[in-house]
C-alpha cells in the first residue's frame, strides 16, 4: 500500500529537500565536497527511487485512494498495465540520463536545482503513470509542467528563458482545454475511474452526443499539446533543445509521453464505440499525419543537432497518436510498441548529442565532420538508435511502424487507411535523409580530412554506459516485440 | 452581542488617536488585542448563533436596521474576522514606513466593524446602509499617502463606489415596493401578486443593480477605480482590495440575486444573459489587462477584477451549485490573494522594488516570500492541491450541471483566465528565480526576508491554500448547505 | 376659540413690527431682536404644531371678523404649523452662523437693514405659509422678493448688486404672471379665498366650462412660482444670488426663499385647483420633465464650477428638480416626497454654505477649489459639517438626503408611466451629486503641502461651531428618525384637502 505513495512522494519530497538544502551556487572553489556529497545524494536518491517504483509495480494490486479532494473526487492511485509500460520506461530513462548527468552537469551552474527538479518530475511521472482517475492524472499532468519547466530554462540564458516560458504556456494552454472536457466528463461519466474503461453515462451520450464529441475534440487537442501535435507544437522545438542534453532526453522521450498517455486514458474513457467513425476521428487522424510530414520535413532541414532531434520528436510522436486514432487493436499495439522504440532511441541520440557537445561544444550538423573518429563508441550508439528510428528491421522502430501500418491498412477508414501508411513511409525516408547523414559525415568525414588533427575524445563511463545501456534496450525492444506486443494485446487495451 | 461585533472595532478605532500611548508597540498591543477578541467574539458568535433577529432601530415605515446570523453572513463574517488579525500584525510592519499612523489604523479598524455590519445584515437596508458606509471608512485609506496620485485615485473609488450605490438604491427600492419584506430570505422575497406584468422593469432594474453593487465587486465597465486604488499602503490593498471591500461587493450581488430577487424568478431571463456575458467578459478581461501591467500591485489588482467576476459568475447561474461555487470561491480568493498581495508587499517594504522588472533574482535573496508567492500564484492559476483548483471545479461543475449553453461558455472563460494567470503570475516567479545567465547578485544584495510580523501571516495563509487545496471538503459542504439554504 | 388659535396671526404680526422696530434700534439691540423674534416666533409654531396635533383638524381664523366670502382668513393645519417651526430653525441657524461673516462683508450701518430685511421676510414667509387668501398670498410674495432682493444686495459688491438686479426681475416676472394667472382665476370664479374658489373650480371643471382659461390661469400660476423657485430653466438669477451674496442670505434664499414659494404652489395645488384637477392638467408632465431635466442639468453646471459657493448654488438647481419631479408624479406619495425633500434640501444646503464659509476663511477668502485645499483640517468643524452636508447630498443613510431619495424612489415605482424615468434619473443624478460633492469633499481634505492660512480653533467660532453642530443634528434627526415627519407630512396634505 505505501509503496506506490513512496515510489511518487518520495523522489518529490527528496526533490525538494536539495532545492532547500543546496539553495546556494555551488560554482566557485573549494565547493567541490559540497558537489560530491550532492550528487552522491541525487544518486542515492534516483536508486531508491527506482527500487521503490519497481517494488510498487510488483506488488500493489489494489487502487490506494490517498484523500478526497472534494466529496466526489478522490487523489487515487491504481497501477495498471498502461501505467507499468509508461513507468518502466520512465524509470529507466531516468536512471540512465541521471547518471549521464552527474558528468554532463559538472560546470553548470547551480546544478542543486536541476537535481531537485529531476527528481521532483521522477516522482511527477510515477504519480502521472500510477494515477487512477482522471482527476488524479490531471493533477500529476500539471504538476510535471511544473516541474519540468525549470529543466528547460535551465541554464538561464535569455533564449533559454523565453523557451521555457513558451513551453510552460503551450502546455498549460493545452491542460486547460483538457480540464475543460474534464468538467463536462465529470458530469456525464458514471465515474472517472480508468478502470472501469468507457464509462459515458448512456443517457449523456443520447442528449448531448454532438456536444460531447466537440468535448472530446477539444480534449485531444489539449493533450496533443504536450504530444506535441499540430498545431500547438511550436513550444516543442523550442523548448527541448534549450535544455542540458540529459533534460532533453528526459523531455524529449518521457514527458512528451505524457500526452501519449493522457490520451490513451481519455479515449478510453470517451470509448472507442464512441469516437470511431465521427468527424473527430478523421479530424484527429488528419492531424497527426500532418504533423508527421511536417515534423520530419522541418527536421530535414535544421541544422542544429539538437533542434533536428526535437523536430524529429514531434515527428514521431504523432506516429504514436496516429496509432491510437486509428483506433483498432493492431494500431494500438503498434503506438505502444513505439512508445517504448521512441523513448530509449531518443534518449539515446540526445544524449548522444548531448556528449558531443560536452567533448567538442558543436552543435551544428556541418561541425561534425569526422566526429565517429573522435568518438566512435557514442557514434556507434548513434547510428543503431538512428537506424531504429527510420525503422531499419529488426531495431523497434521497424517493428512498431509495421504494426501501425498494418493496423491503419485493417482499419477501413476511406482515404486514410492508405494515406497513413504512405504518410509514414514517407516520413521514414525523410528521417533516413535527416539521421543517416550524420552517422556518414562521422564516418566518413571524406577525403580531405585531416586525420593528423584527429583526437580521441571518447567521454568516461558515466557518459557512455547509460548511452550504452538505452541503446541496447532500443535494440532488445526490437527483438522481443512480438512478446512485447503479446503482453499488451493481454492487457485488453 | 451581535451589535458589540461591530460596535467593537468602532470604538478601538476611535480610541486609537484618542488614547496617548508612549510608545508604538502598547499601540500595537492594544490595536492587536481588540481585533483579535473580536475576531474570537464574532467565531464565537458565529458558532452560537441563534435564529433570532436583533432589531437595532425602526428606521422608517417598516424598514429596520437589524443583524442576523444566517448561512451567507457567517460565511463572509467568518472569513473577514479570520483574516483581520493576520492583516492587522501585517500592516503593524508594514505601517513603519508610512505617516499618520493613527489615522491610518483608526479607519482600518472602523473598516472591520463595518464590514462584519454587511456580512451579518439581516435585510437588504441595513445591508445598504453598511455598505455605503464602507466606501466612506476606505477613502481615507485609499487617500492616506495624499499624493496627486492617491487623491485621484480615493476620488475615483468615491464616484464609482457612490454612483454604483446610487443604482443598487434602485435595487432596494424594488424589492421595498415589490417584495413582501425587505429581510433576506433564501429564495427571494418578490410578492408574485404584485410583479405580475412588470416582471421586464424588475430585470431591467435588477441588471442596474448588479451592476450597481457590481461596481465594488469592479465589473467591467466599472472596474478602473481598483487598480488605481492600488496606491494605498499594502495592507489595505491586500485587505480591502482583495478581500473586504470588493467581496462585499460581490456578496451584496448574492444577497441581492439569492436572497431579494430570488433565482426563480431571474434564471433563464434575459437578465441572467446579460449580466453572465458582462461578468465573463470581464473574467477575461482582467486577465489580459494584468498581464499587460508591470506594476506589481496593480497587476494583482486587475488578478482580482478577473477573479471577483469568477464569484459572479457562479452567482449569475442562479443555481444552488453556482452559489456554493461562488461562496467557495469567495472564501479561497480572499486567501490566495491575500497572501500575494502581502508577498508583493513585503518585497516593496524591504526592496523598495514596485515593478515586475526590477524582481529579477529576487526569489534566492526573499526564499520565503517569493516561495510564498509561488504557491499562491500556483492556487491562483488552479493547480490541483491548491485551494483554486477546488473552487474553479465547483465553479465550473455548477456551470455543467445548470445546462446554460452561456455557462458552459463561461468555463471556456474560467480556462482562458487560468492560462492568462499563469502568464502574468509565472512570469513573476521566473523572473525572481531565474534571472538569467549573466545577471548580477551584487545588486539584489539589500534584498532580505521580512521579520515575523510578516512572515507569520503569510505562512498562515500558504498553509490554508494548501489546506483548503487538499481537504476542503468539510468547508465545501458547509458552503453547500449555505447554497442550499438550509443554513 | 381657543388662544392658542391666534398665534399665527401674531406670528405674522410680530415679525412685521419687529421689522419696523429694527430700523430705530441700534444694530446690536437689533440682532437681539432679531433673534428673539425667531426664536418667539419658533415656540409659538411648535405650541400650535402640538395644539394642532392633539386636536386633529385644521382651523380657520378669520382676520377682522369678516366671514368668507368677504374676509380674509388665515388656515393653520399641521403642515403650515411644521413649516413655519421649521423655518425658523433654520432661520435662526442660518443666522447664527453667518453673523460674523456679516460684520465683515456688510457695511456696519447697513446692519439694522439687514434685520429689518430679514424680519420682514420671515413675516411674509410665515403669510405665505399660513394665507388662505390669495390675493393676501401675492402680496406678500411681493414683500418677500423685495426683501430677498435687499438681502442679496446688502453686501455691495459688483456681483451682488447685478444678481439682485436679476433676481428682481426674473421675480417680478414670476409674481406678474402669478398676478395675471390670479386675475384669471379671480374672473373665472369670482372669489379670492382659496377654499371659495376650490369649490367653483370643483363645479367649472364637473360641467366642463371654461376648460381653456382655467388651464391657462394655473399654467402662469405655475409658471410664475416656478421662475421665483428657480426650477430648471429658469435658474439663470440663481448662482449669482446664491453665490455672491452674504452668506446668511444666501443661507436664507436657498432653504427658505425658494421653498417658501414652493410650499405657496403646494398650497394652491391642493387648496386652490384641487389636486385631482390640478393632475388632470398635462401640466404636471410638463413640471416632471422640467424638473428631470433640472436634476441633471443643474449637477452638470455644478460640477463644470470651479467656485464652492456657485457650486453649492448650482446644486440647488438640481435639488429643487427633485421636489418638482415629486410634484409631477402626481401622487399623493410623490408629494410627500417633495415636501420632506423641502425641510430635507432646507437642512442641507443651508448647512452647506454656511460650513462653505467656514472653509473658504481659512483659505484667504478664495472661493477656488484650488486654494481649499486642506481646508478641512484648517477649520475642523467647518469640514466635518461639509462632509455631513455632502453625503447627505448624495444621498448617504443616517442622513436626511436618503430618506428623501427613498420616498422618491418609492413614489416613483407607483406611477407607471414615470417610474424608469424617474428612477433612472435618480440614480444618474446621485453619481453627478456624488462627483461634484465628493470631489470637494476630497480637496478640503487634501493637505496642501505649507498652507499660507492659518487655522481655526473651537475657540475661535464657538457661535458658529455650534451653529454647525445644531445644523448636523438637524440633518442627521430628519434623516434617523424620519418616520414622525413624514406621517406629519402626511397628515397635513390630507388636512389640506
Amino acid at each position: 500500500m505505501y509503496m506506490i505513495l513512496l515510489s511518487v512522494f518520495f523522489p518529490i519530497l527528496a526533490g525538494v529537500f536539495l532545492l532547500i538544502r543546496f539553495r546556494t551556487p555551488l560554482s566557485g572553489e573549494g565547493n567541490a565536497s559540497k558537489r560530491k556529497t550532492l550528487v552522491t545524494l541525487t544518486g542515492c536518491f534516483l536508486v531508491v527511487t527506482a527500487l521503490f517504483t519497481g517494488a510498487a509495480i510488483l506488488t500493489q494490486k489494489e487502487g490506494v485512494t490517498l484523500f478526497y479532494l472534494t466529496k466526489t473526487l478522490p487523489v487515487y492511485f491504481e497501477i495498471d498495465r498502461m501505467g507499468t509500460l509508461f513507468s518502466l520506461l520512465a524509470l529507466v530513462v531516468l536512471l540512465c540520463a541521471g547518471f549521464f548527468s552527474f558528468e554532463y552537469m559538472k560546470h553548470e551552474e547551480r546544478e542543486s536545482r536541476y537535481y531537485g527538479f529531476y527528481l521532483l518530475a521522477f516522482g511527477v511521472l510515477n504519480g502521472l503513470c500510477f494515477a487512477g482517475n482522471l482527476i488524479t492524472f490531471y493533477l500529476f499532468f500539471e504538476l510535471l509542467t511544473l516541474s519540468s519547466m525549470p529543466l528547460v530554462l535551465h541554464t538561464g540564458s535569455k533564449e533559454a528563458v523565453m523557451a521555457g516560458l513558451k513551453y510552460l504556456f503551450y502546455s498549460l494552454c493545452g491542460a486547460y482545454a483538457a480540464l475543460f472536457g474534464i468538467y463536462f466528463l465529470y458530469r456525464n461519466c458514471e465515474t472517472l475511474s480508468f478502470s472501469a474503461g468507457s464509462a459515458l453515462k448512456a443517457s449523456a451520450v443520447a442528449e448531448q452526443g454532438g456536444f460531447l464529441l466537440a468535448v472530446a475534440f477539444i480534449m485531444i487537442l489539449g493533450f496533443g499539446v504536450k504530444a506535441g501535435m499540430f498545431p500547438m507544437h511550436a513550444w516543442l522545438p523550442a523548448a527541448h533543445p534549450v535544455a542540458p542534453a540529459p533534460a532533453s532526453a528526459v523531455l524529449s522521450a518521457l514527458i512528451v509521453k505524457a500526452g501519449v498517455l493522457a490520451l490513451i486514458r481519455v479515449t478510453g474513457l470517451f470509448g472507442r464505440d464512441f469516437l470511431q467513425e465521427t468527424w473527430v476521428q478523421t479530424a484527429w487522424l488528419g492531424l497527426t499525419l500532418t504533423t508527421v510530414f511536417m515534423g520530419s520535413l522541418l527536421a530535414y532541414r535544421e541544422p542544429v543537432l539538437k533542434k533536428r532531434l526535437a523536430y524529429s520528436t514531434v515527428s514521431q510522436l504523432s506516429y504514436i497518436l496516429f496509432g491510437l486514432a486509428v483506433m483498432n487493436e493492431e494500431a494500438f499495439t503498434g503506438s505502444l510498441l513505439h512508445v517504448l522504440a521512441h523513448g530509449f532511441i531518443k534518449a539515446v541520440l540526445f544524449l548522444c548529442a548531448g556528449a558531443i557537445i560536452y567533448k567538442t561544444g558543436k552543435t551544428r550538423v556541418e561541425e561534425l565532420r569526422g566526429i565517429g573518429k573522435e568518438m566512435p563508441l557514442t557514434m556507434w550508439c548513434f547510428t543503431i538508435a538512428s537506424l531504429g528510428l527510420i525503422g531499419i528491421p529488426p531495431t523497434g522502430g521497424f517493428f512498431s511502424k509495421w504494426h501501425l501500418a498494418v493496423g491503419s491498412l485493417k482499419s477501413g477508414l476511406p482515404v486514410f487507411d492508405v494515406l497513413g501508411p504512405v504518410i509514414l513511409l514517407v516520413s521514414a525516408l525523410l528521417t533516413a535523409g535527416y539521421l543517416l547523414p550524420i552517422t556518414v559525415q562521422g564516418f566518413f568525414p571524406g577525403a580531405d580530412y585531416d586525420y593528423n588533427t584527429l583526437q580521441k575524445k571518447e567521454p568516461c563511463g558515466l557518459i557512455t554506459v547509460p548511452i550504452l545501456i538505452l541503446t541496447v534496450l532500443s535494440v532488445l525492444v526490437g527483438l522481443f516485440s512480438d512478446n512485447i506486443a503479446l503482453a499488451i494485446t493481454a492487457a485488453g487495451l | 452581542m451581535i451589535v458589540s461585533v461591530i460596535l467593537i472595532p468602532f470604538i478601538t478605532g476611535i480610541l486609537i488617536p484618542i488614547i496617548p500611548f508612549e510608545k508604538r508597540r502598547q499601540k500595537e498591543i492594544f490595536l492587536e488585542t481588540a481585533v483579535v477578541l473580536n475576531s474570537i467574539l464574532v467565531w464565537y458568535l458565529l458558532l452560537h448563533h441563534s435564529d433570532s433577529t436583533f432589531l437595532l432601530a425602526h428606521f422608517t415605515g417598516n424598514l429596520s436596521i437589524s443583524f442576523r446570523v444566517d448561512g451567507m453572513g457567517m460565511v463572509f463574517a467568518g472569513l473577514v474576522s479570520a483574516l483581520w488579525p493576520f492583516a492587522t500584525l501585517y500592516a503593524f510592519e508594514y505601517m513603519t514606513k508610512e505617516k499618520n499612523e493613527n489615522v491610518f489604523f483608526l479607519f482600518y479598524t472602523l473598516t472591520y466593524g463595518v464590514t462584519l455590519g454587511i456580512a451579518l445584515a439581516a435585510n437588504l437596508l441595513t445591508m445598504y446602509f453598511f455598505y455605503e458606509l464602507l466606501t466612506l471608512v476606505t477613502v481615507p485609506l485609499v487617500m492616506h499617502t495624499l499624493t496627486r496620485e492617491a487623491v485621484l485615485a480615493s476620488r475615483k473609488y468615491l464616484y464609482y463606489s457612490l454612483g454604483g450605490a446610487a443604482f443598487a438604491f434602485l435595487g432596494l427600492i424594488m424589492v421595498i415596493v415589490y417584495g413582501t419584506t425587505t429581510d433576506f430570505i433564501f429564495g427571494g422575497v418578490l410578492d408574485p401578486a404584485k410583479i405580475t406584468g412588470k416582471t421586464d422593469v424588475l430585470l431591467l432594474i435588477y441588471v442596474m443593480a448588479f451592476f450597481g453593487f457590481g461596481v465594488k465587486a469592479a465589473v467591467c465597465p466599472f472596474n478602473s477605480w481598483l487598480p488605481q486604488a492600488g496606491v494605498a499602503p499594502t495592507p489595505v490593498t491586500a485587505l480591502l482590495h482583495a478581500v473586504a471591500v470588493v467581496k462585499a461587493g460581490a456578496f451584496a450581488i448574492l444577497r441581492l440575486t439569492y436572497y431579494s430577487f430570488g433565482t426563480d424568478f431571474l434564471r433563464g431571463t434575459w437578465a441572467q444573459d446579460v449580466v453572465m456575458a458582462v461578468v465573463m467578459f470581464t473574467i477575461v478581461y482582467g486577465c489580459s489587462r494584468a498581464v499587460k501591467e508591470t506594476h506589481i500591485k496593480r497587476r494583482l489588482a486587475y488578478s482580482t477584477i478577473s477573479n471577483l467576476s469568477y464569484i459572479l459568475f457562479g452567482a449569475v447561474i442562479m443555481t444552488p451549485l453556482g452559489l456554493a461555487g461562488a461562496l467557495t470561491h469567495l472564501v479561497f480568493h480572499a486567501v490566495m490573494k491575500i497572501c500575494s498581495f502581502f508577498c508583493a508587499g513585503a518585497v516593496m517594504h524591504q526592496t523598495d522594488r514596485h515593478y515586475v522588472h526590477e524582481l529579477n533574482g529576487l526569489g534566492y535573496k526573499m526564499p520565503c516570500t517569493f516561495g510564498i508567492f509561488t504557491v499562491s500564484a500556483l492556487a491562483l492559476m488552479g493547480v490541483p492541491g491548491l485551494a483554486g483548483f477546488i473552487s474553479k471545479w465547483n465553479l465550473a461543475q455548477a456551470a455543467v450541471e445548470s445546462g446554460n449553453p452561456l455557462a458552459w461558455g463561461g468555463v471556456g472563460c474560467l480556462l482562458i483566465s487560468a492560462l492568462l494567470t499563469a502568464i502574468y503570475m509565472l512570469t513573476i516567479v521566473v523572473r525572481a528565480f531565474f534571472p538569467g545567465k549573466d545577471f548580477d547578485y551584487a545588486t539584489v544584495n539589500d534584498a532580505k526576508d521580512p521579520n515575523w510580523k510578516m512572515l507569520l501571516p503569510l505562512f498562515a495563509f500558504t498553509l490554508c491554500i494548501i489546506g483548503f487545496g487538499l481537504r476542503s471538503q468539510p468547508i465545501v459542504d458547509f458552503l453547500l448547505t449555505v447554497a442550499n439554504g438550509i443554513e | 376659540m381657543n388662544f392658542i388659535c391666534n398665534f399665527p396671526f401674531f406670528s405674522i404680526l410680530l415679525s412685521l413690527f419687529s421689522g419696523t422696530i429694527c430700523s430705530v434700534l441700534p444694530a446690536k439691540a437689533a440682532k437681539v431682536v432679531n433673534r428673539v423674534v425667531i426664536a418667539v416666533i419658533g415656540l409659538l409654531s411648535a405650541i400650535l404644531l402640538l395644539y394642532l396635533l392633539s386636536v386633529g383638524e385644521p382651523f380657520v381664523y378669520w382676520m377682522g371678523h369678516f366671514p368668507a366670502p368677504w374676509g380674509n382668513e388665515i388656515r393653520a393645519g399641521v403642515l403650515e404649523a411644521g413649516m413655519a417651526l421649521f423655518f425658523c430653525i433654520i432661520m435662526y441657524l442660518s443666522m447664527a452662523g453667518g453673523a460674523h461673516k456679516l460684520y465683515d462683508e456688510v457695511d456696519e450701518s447697513k446692519h439694522n437693514l439687514y434685520y429689518i430685511l430679514v424680519n420682514l421676510l420671515l413675516s411674509s414667509l410665515l403669510a405665505l405659509v399660513y394665507t388662505n387668501d390669495m390675493f393676501t398670498a401675492y402680496v406678500f410674495v411681493e414683500i418677500n422678493t423685495i426683501s430677498a432682493c435687499g438681502l442679496i444686495m446688502i453686501r455691495q459688491v459688483g456681483r451682488t448688486i447685478e444678481a439682485a438686479v436679476r433676481y428682481m426681475i426674473m421675480s417680478l416676472l414670476g409674481s406678474g404672471l402669478l398676478l395675471f394667472g390670479l386675475c384669471i382665476m379671480y374672473d373665472l370664479t369670482g372669489h379670492l379665498l382659496m377654499s371659495n374658489i376650490k369649490e367653483s373650480v370643483g363645479l367649472l371643471v364637473a360641467n366642463g366650462e371654461y376648460q381653456i382659461p382655467l388651464i391657462v390661469s394655473i399654467a402662469l400660476m405655475c409658471v410664475g412660482l416656478c421662475i421665483k423657485s428657480a426650477l430648471f430653466p429658469f435658474h439663470a438669477w440663481l448662482p449669482d444670488a446664491y453665490g455672491y451674496s452674504t452668506v446668511s442670505s444666501a443661507a436664507i434664499l436657498s432653504s427658505l426663499v425658494s421653498k417658501g414659494y414652493i410650499f405657496l404652489l403646494i398650497k394652491i395645488i391642493y387648496r386652490v385647483i384641487g389636486f385631482d384637477n390640478f393632475n388632470s392638467t398635462r401640466i404636471i408632465d410638463v413640471l416632471f420633465v422640467f424638473g428631470l431635466m433640472g436634476m441633471i442639468f443643474g449637477s452638470i453646471s455644478a460640477i463644470r464650477e470651479n467656485d464652492i459657493r456657485r457650486m453649492i448654488a448650482f446644486s440647488s438647481v438640481a435639488q429643487i428638480g427633485y421636489i418638482y419631479m415629486g410634484f409631477g408624479m402626481g401622487t399623493q406619495t410623490g408629494m410627500v416626497a417633495s415636501v420632506y425633500h423641502i425641510l430635507s434640501h432646507a437642512a442641507t444646503k443651508s448647512l452647506l454654505f454656511i460650513a462653505a464659509i467656514g472653509l473658504t476663511e481659512v483659505s484667504g477668502g478664495s472661493r477656488k477649489f484650488a486654494d481649499l485645499t486642506g481646508a478641512g483640517y484648517r477649520n475642523k468643524w467647518a469640514g466635518v459639517a461639509f462632509t455631513v452636508g455632502s453625503l447627505s447630498m448624495v444621498g448617504i443613510p443616517l442622513f436626511s438626503g436618503f430618506i428623501s431619495k427613498l420616498l422618491f424612489a418609492q413614489a416613483a415605482v407607483q406611477v407607471e408611466g414615470k417610474m424608469l424615468a424617474s428612477l433612472i434619473v435618480l440614480g444618474i443624478s446621485t453619481v453627478l451629486n456624488a462627483v461634484y460633492f465628493m470631489k470637494t469633499v476630497i480637496r478640503i481634505y487634501t493637505a496642501a503641502k505649507d498652507s499660507p492660512y492659518g487655522g481655526m480653533t473651537f475657540g475661535k467660532m464657538k457661535i458658529y461651531a455650534i451653529t454647525l453642530i445644531f445644523f448636523m443634528l438637524v440633518n442627521v434627526l430628519l434623516g434617523v428618525s424620519s418616520q414622525p415627519v413624514v406621517d406629519l407630512i402626511w397628515q397635513g396634505l390630507t388636512m389640506f384637502s
